[in-house]
């Protein structure tokens, strides 16, 4: 615990820590490309929850 | 018609809903109520009264729980209830828990506002509640949780939607700050009075760690749950790009928990501890800035709707706002701008151009969106969205433009020197430069009331339209079945 | 679909999407909190600092309840025009039996950290009933009611005992008493034993006479008692500058 006290060992750290995992999250996300069609698919769901949404439309 | 509206009402749990949001309404004309009370008692003290209930220090809380808490919060509800059943496709978990955080949330409400008139507060803030409440909200929110991850599991969705991973965290961190920064000893069983655990450096950095992140995840990582459904749903378009989404998200929840110790900076806190604050907060300026235009560019190809639309305006001008709060935040984190600002009106106007311009406006504009679906009706009058919206970013722009006149002033009076080394201005010159600014502000905040009783009135007639049409529907299909 | 690790796992399992999310937010509060409870500078013993005495303590509980902190800050910081304004700046050990910190976030009015003995008690006094009366331009409420209300002195033992529960050292018996004494002094550790609170409070009330009134101890006493000894105890005579820098 002691050495978490110290900036000079928790300054590094907490960039690499920060760093790393970033980079991961990027190169995951945008790596590849059937992921990166299969990810983009989700961004339809708000649109898949109502069953009449296109009677709504007609009255309004 | 009417067979749409039985399946409509049948499909998801709206009861809780409509209570979460008439109360958002309630608790917002309330606390902003409050708000520009207390604006008007620093610019003429005289309101005062010489009255202990009524007093700037007791009063302030009254404002900061009622629009936090009262509104921001039942607002939260209300929305991630609706959000996390249409985009799990699947009714409330646990309806009566549901219940539950209804009623157990407006009592936390009402009973904070009355011990703080009353003096009773533990001196932290946005944390004045003395421990029964802070055990009562703790209650509501294991509730809440139980209810929200209760209704994920049981989707029909496979993926959970990105909208819900943010209310998900706001639940988490809420839960995790809520508790660590309310330890404390209460002086008997039957007093309301208690004392914190922690005391002076350790007690500032637990407070400011809850201070900033109830920030970043009350008020900032639950509203863009918010946005990530209200914005494509209402814009009638998806997101931008959801890779983008999750890559903010992740950078989000982890950097925001460093950031609160930015608020400490000069102080006995030790340097390193502000300073990492500090860097943290500038690269939260990446993720923030990520989400921004991720929402903004939903609407690519469709800018129209900003001319004809006054509620996509809201909510577009709420991301631009949240753009430019995070752009002046980590700012602000810097050592030599803090040196300046802390202390000052520029913080105040800091926080008021994220409430009002982001959490309020985004808030409005998924109200607007969502009150007459929940009636199954339609707005009662666009034209007064229309005017809410002008009145609203008028009365952001005056309030903050004060602030920042005033806070700069107040900053550079205290620390100018004459010729001979000594300091140019007492205090209270300072004081009393900054009373035309008051006066600002408070006019300032009252346009954006007077926005928000608008709203009332228009959510008001909505609903009783709805209610009518309701009504009458059913009417006619008992006729027809008789 | 086990071939490789995927990100669907999570977005399709709420548990591990919350294990996850509980994983990322926790780190940055361990890694700043965690320290301060293990670092020597933010709980170090500085000659002078002392708990409060039960009429201070029962002051500082009404600046609680008033809100003063929504405008007052305590906390000076090591800036030139901040030393000639409030004086030293302050130093973390200072605070270090303050249960809740009050250092506070706006100067709406200027900072307390060590007002105490900067004012006459009158001044406090008239200033508190009526501020406008001694500063022209201030936009303070009036606190009258401070002056008219008896102070409410029938929990002061409960409220000590729950400070102690918190790590206050206010000594419940004889052991606890003698440890204050070696570490505080006897005139001192006096004032901070519980079974005598409630003689010391009114003791020291009426040999201060905060509120000019004798009769009767007021909340006013217990504020001006307070406002008194706010950076008072501290004599930063004695310490040396490069001791300091080891308690910043």
């Amino acid at each position: 615990m002691d050495w978490f006290a110290h900036p000079e060992n928790t300054k590094p750290l907490g960039l690499l820590i920060f760093f790393v995992t970033f980079c991961a999250i990027v190169l995951w996300v945008y790596g590849s490309k059937k992921r990166s069609e299969k990810l983009e698919e989700h961004k339809n769901i708000p649109f898949l929850d109502d069953e009449d949404e296109v009677k709504d439309k007609s009255n309004g | 018609m009417s067979a749409t509206s039985v399946a409509a009402t049948e499909q998801y749990d709206y009861d809780i809903i409509k209570k979460f949001s008439v109360m958002a309404i309630v608790w917002a004309v309330v606390g902003m109520s409050a708000g520009v009370y207390i604006a008007s008692e620093l610019a003429w003290p005289f309101l005062n009264f010489d009255s202990p209930y009524l007093s700037f220090g007791r009063f302030r809380p009254v404002h900061t729980g009622a629009v936090i808490f009262g509104f921001g919060g039942s607002a939260l509800f209300a929305t991630s209830y609706y959000v996390v059943q249409r985009t799990c496709q699947t009714r409330l978990f646990a309806p009566g828990l549901a219940t539950f955080t209804f009623w157990g949330w407006q009592a936390v409400i009402v009973l904070a506002a009355l011990s703080y008139v009353s003096g009773f507060s533990q001196g932290r803030e946005y944390a004045e509640m003395e421990w029964p409440i802070d055990l009562l909200i703790l209650f509501v929110w294991v509730a809440y949780g139980a209810v929200f991850i209760g209704t994920l599991m049981q989707r029909k969705q496979p993926h959970i939607y990105v909208a819900n991973w943010f209310y998900l965290s706001f639940i988490l961190v809420t839960a995790l700050l809520h508790t660590f920064n309310n330890i404390a000893v209460p002086v008997s069983l039957f007093s309301l009075k208690s004392y914190s655990l922690f005391s002076g450096a350790q007690d500032a950095m637990t407070q400011w760690w809850y201070g900033h992140n109830a920030v970043g995840f009350f008020l900032t990582a639950a509203f863009l749950g918010m946005m990530y459904y209200f914005v494509p749903k209402h814009a009638g378009r998806p997101i931008y790009s959801y890779r983008l989404s999750i890559v903010h998200f992740w950078a989000l929840s982890f950097m925001y928990m460093w950031v609160g110790t930015h608020h400490l900076h000069w102080t006995a806190l030790p340097d390193w501890a502000s300073t990492l604050g500090a860097t943290f907060s500038i690269m939260l300026l990446l993720p923030s800035w990520g989400g921004m235009i991720n929402g903004i560019m939903t609407l690519s190809g469709a800018w129209d709707k900003l001319r004809t639309d006054p509620i996509m305006r809201f909510m577009i001008v709420a991301l631009s706002f949240y753009g430019m709060s995070t752009f002046e935040g980590p700012l602000m984190s810097l050592k030599d701008v803090n040196a300046l600002s802390h202390y000052t009106d520029w913080t105040v106007g800091h926080v008021h151009s994220g409430a009002l311009g982001w959490v309020a406006m985004i808030a409005f504009g998924s109200l607007y969106h969502m009150i007459p679906k929940l009636w199954n009706t339609q707005i009662f009058s666009v034209r007064l969205i229309n005017a809410h919206f002008w009145l609203a970013t008028i009365g952001t722009l005056l309030y903050i433009t004060a602030m920042w006149i005033s806070g700069i002033s107040q900053g550079l009076m205290w620390r100018a020197f004459d010729d001979f080394g000594n300091l140019q201005y007492s205090f209270v010159e300072s004081v009393a430069a900054m009373h035309p600014f008051y006066a600002m502000r408070a006019i300032g905040g009252m346009f954006f009331l007077t926005g928000m009783l608008l709203m009332a009135y228009n959510v008001f007639a909505t609903i009783r339209q709805g209610v009518r049409d309701a009504a009458s529907a059913q009417a006619r299909s008992a006729v027809a079945t008789a | 679909m086990f071939k490789n690790f995927k990100h669907e796992k999570i977005e399709t399992n709420a548990g591990l999407l919350l294990v996850l999310t509980m994983m990322a937010v926790s780190i940055g509060g361990l890694v700043e909190i965690a320290p301060l409870f293990f670092l020597k500078d933010t709980t170090e013993n500085i000659a002078g600092v002392r708990p409060y005495t039960p009429l201070e303590q029962r002051g500082r509980d009404l600046y609680i309840r008033e809100g003063c902190y929504t405008c007052h800050s305590q906390m000076i910081r090591p800036f030139r025009d901040e030393q000639l304004r409030y004086g030293h700046y302050s130093l973390a050990a200072e605070s270090k039996y303050d249960h809740p910190f009050q250092w506070g976030s706006k100067r709406t009015g200027p900072d307390l950290a060590r007002v105490g003995g900067k004012y006459s008690n009158e001044w406090h006094v008239q200033h508190l009933i009526k501020p406008k009366s001694v500063v022209p331009e201030s936009v303070m409420p009036n606190y009258q009611w401070l002056q008219e209300t008896k102070l409410d002195v029938s929990d002061v033992g409960d409220r000590m005992r729950a400070l102690r529960m918190t790590g206050v050292p206010y000594s419940a018996n004889d052991a606890e008493y003698q440890r204050n004494v070696n570490q505080f002094g006897e005139a001192v550790a006096k004032t901070l034993h519980i079974p005598d609170a409630l003689k010391n409070l009114v003791s020291q009330a009426q040999e201060g006479n905060f509120d000019g009134d004798r009769s009767s101890v007021s909340e006013m006493d217990a504020m001006v008692a307070y406002l008194q000894v706010l950076g008072t105890m501290v004599d930063f005579s004695k310490i040396k500058p490069e001791d300091l820098v080891k308690f910043r």
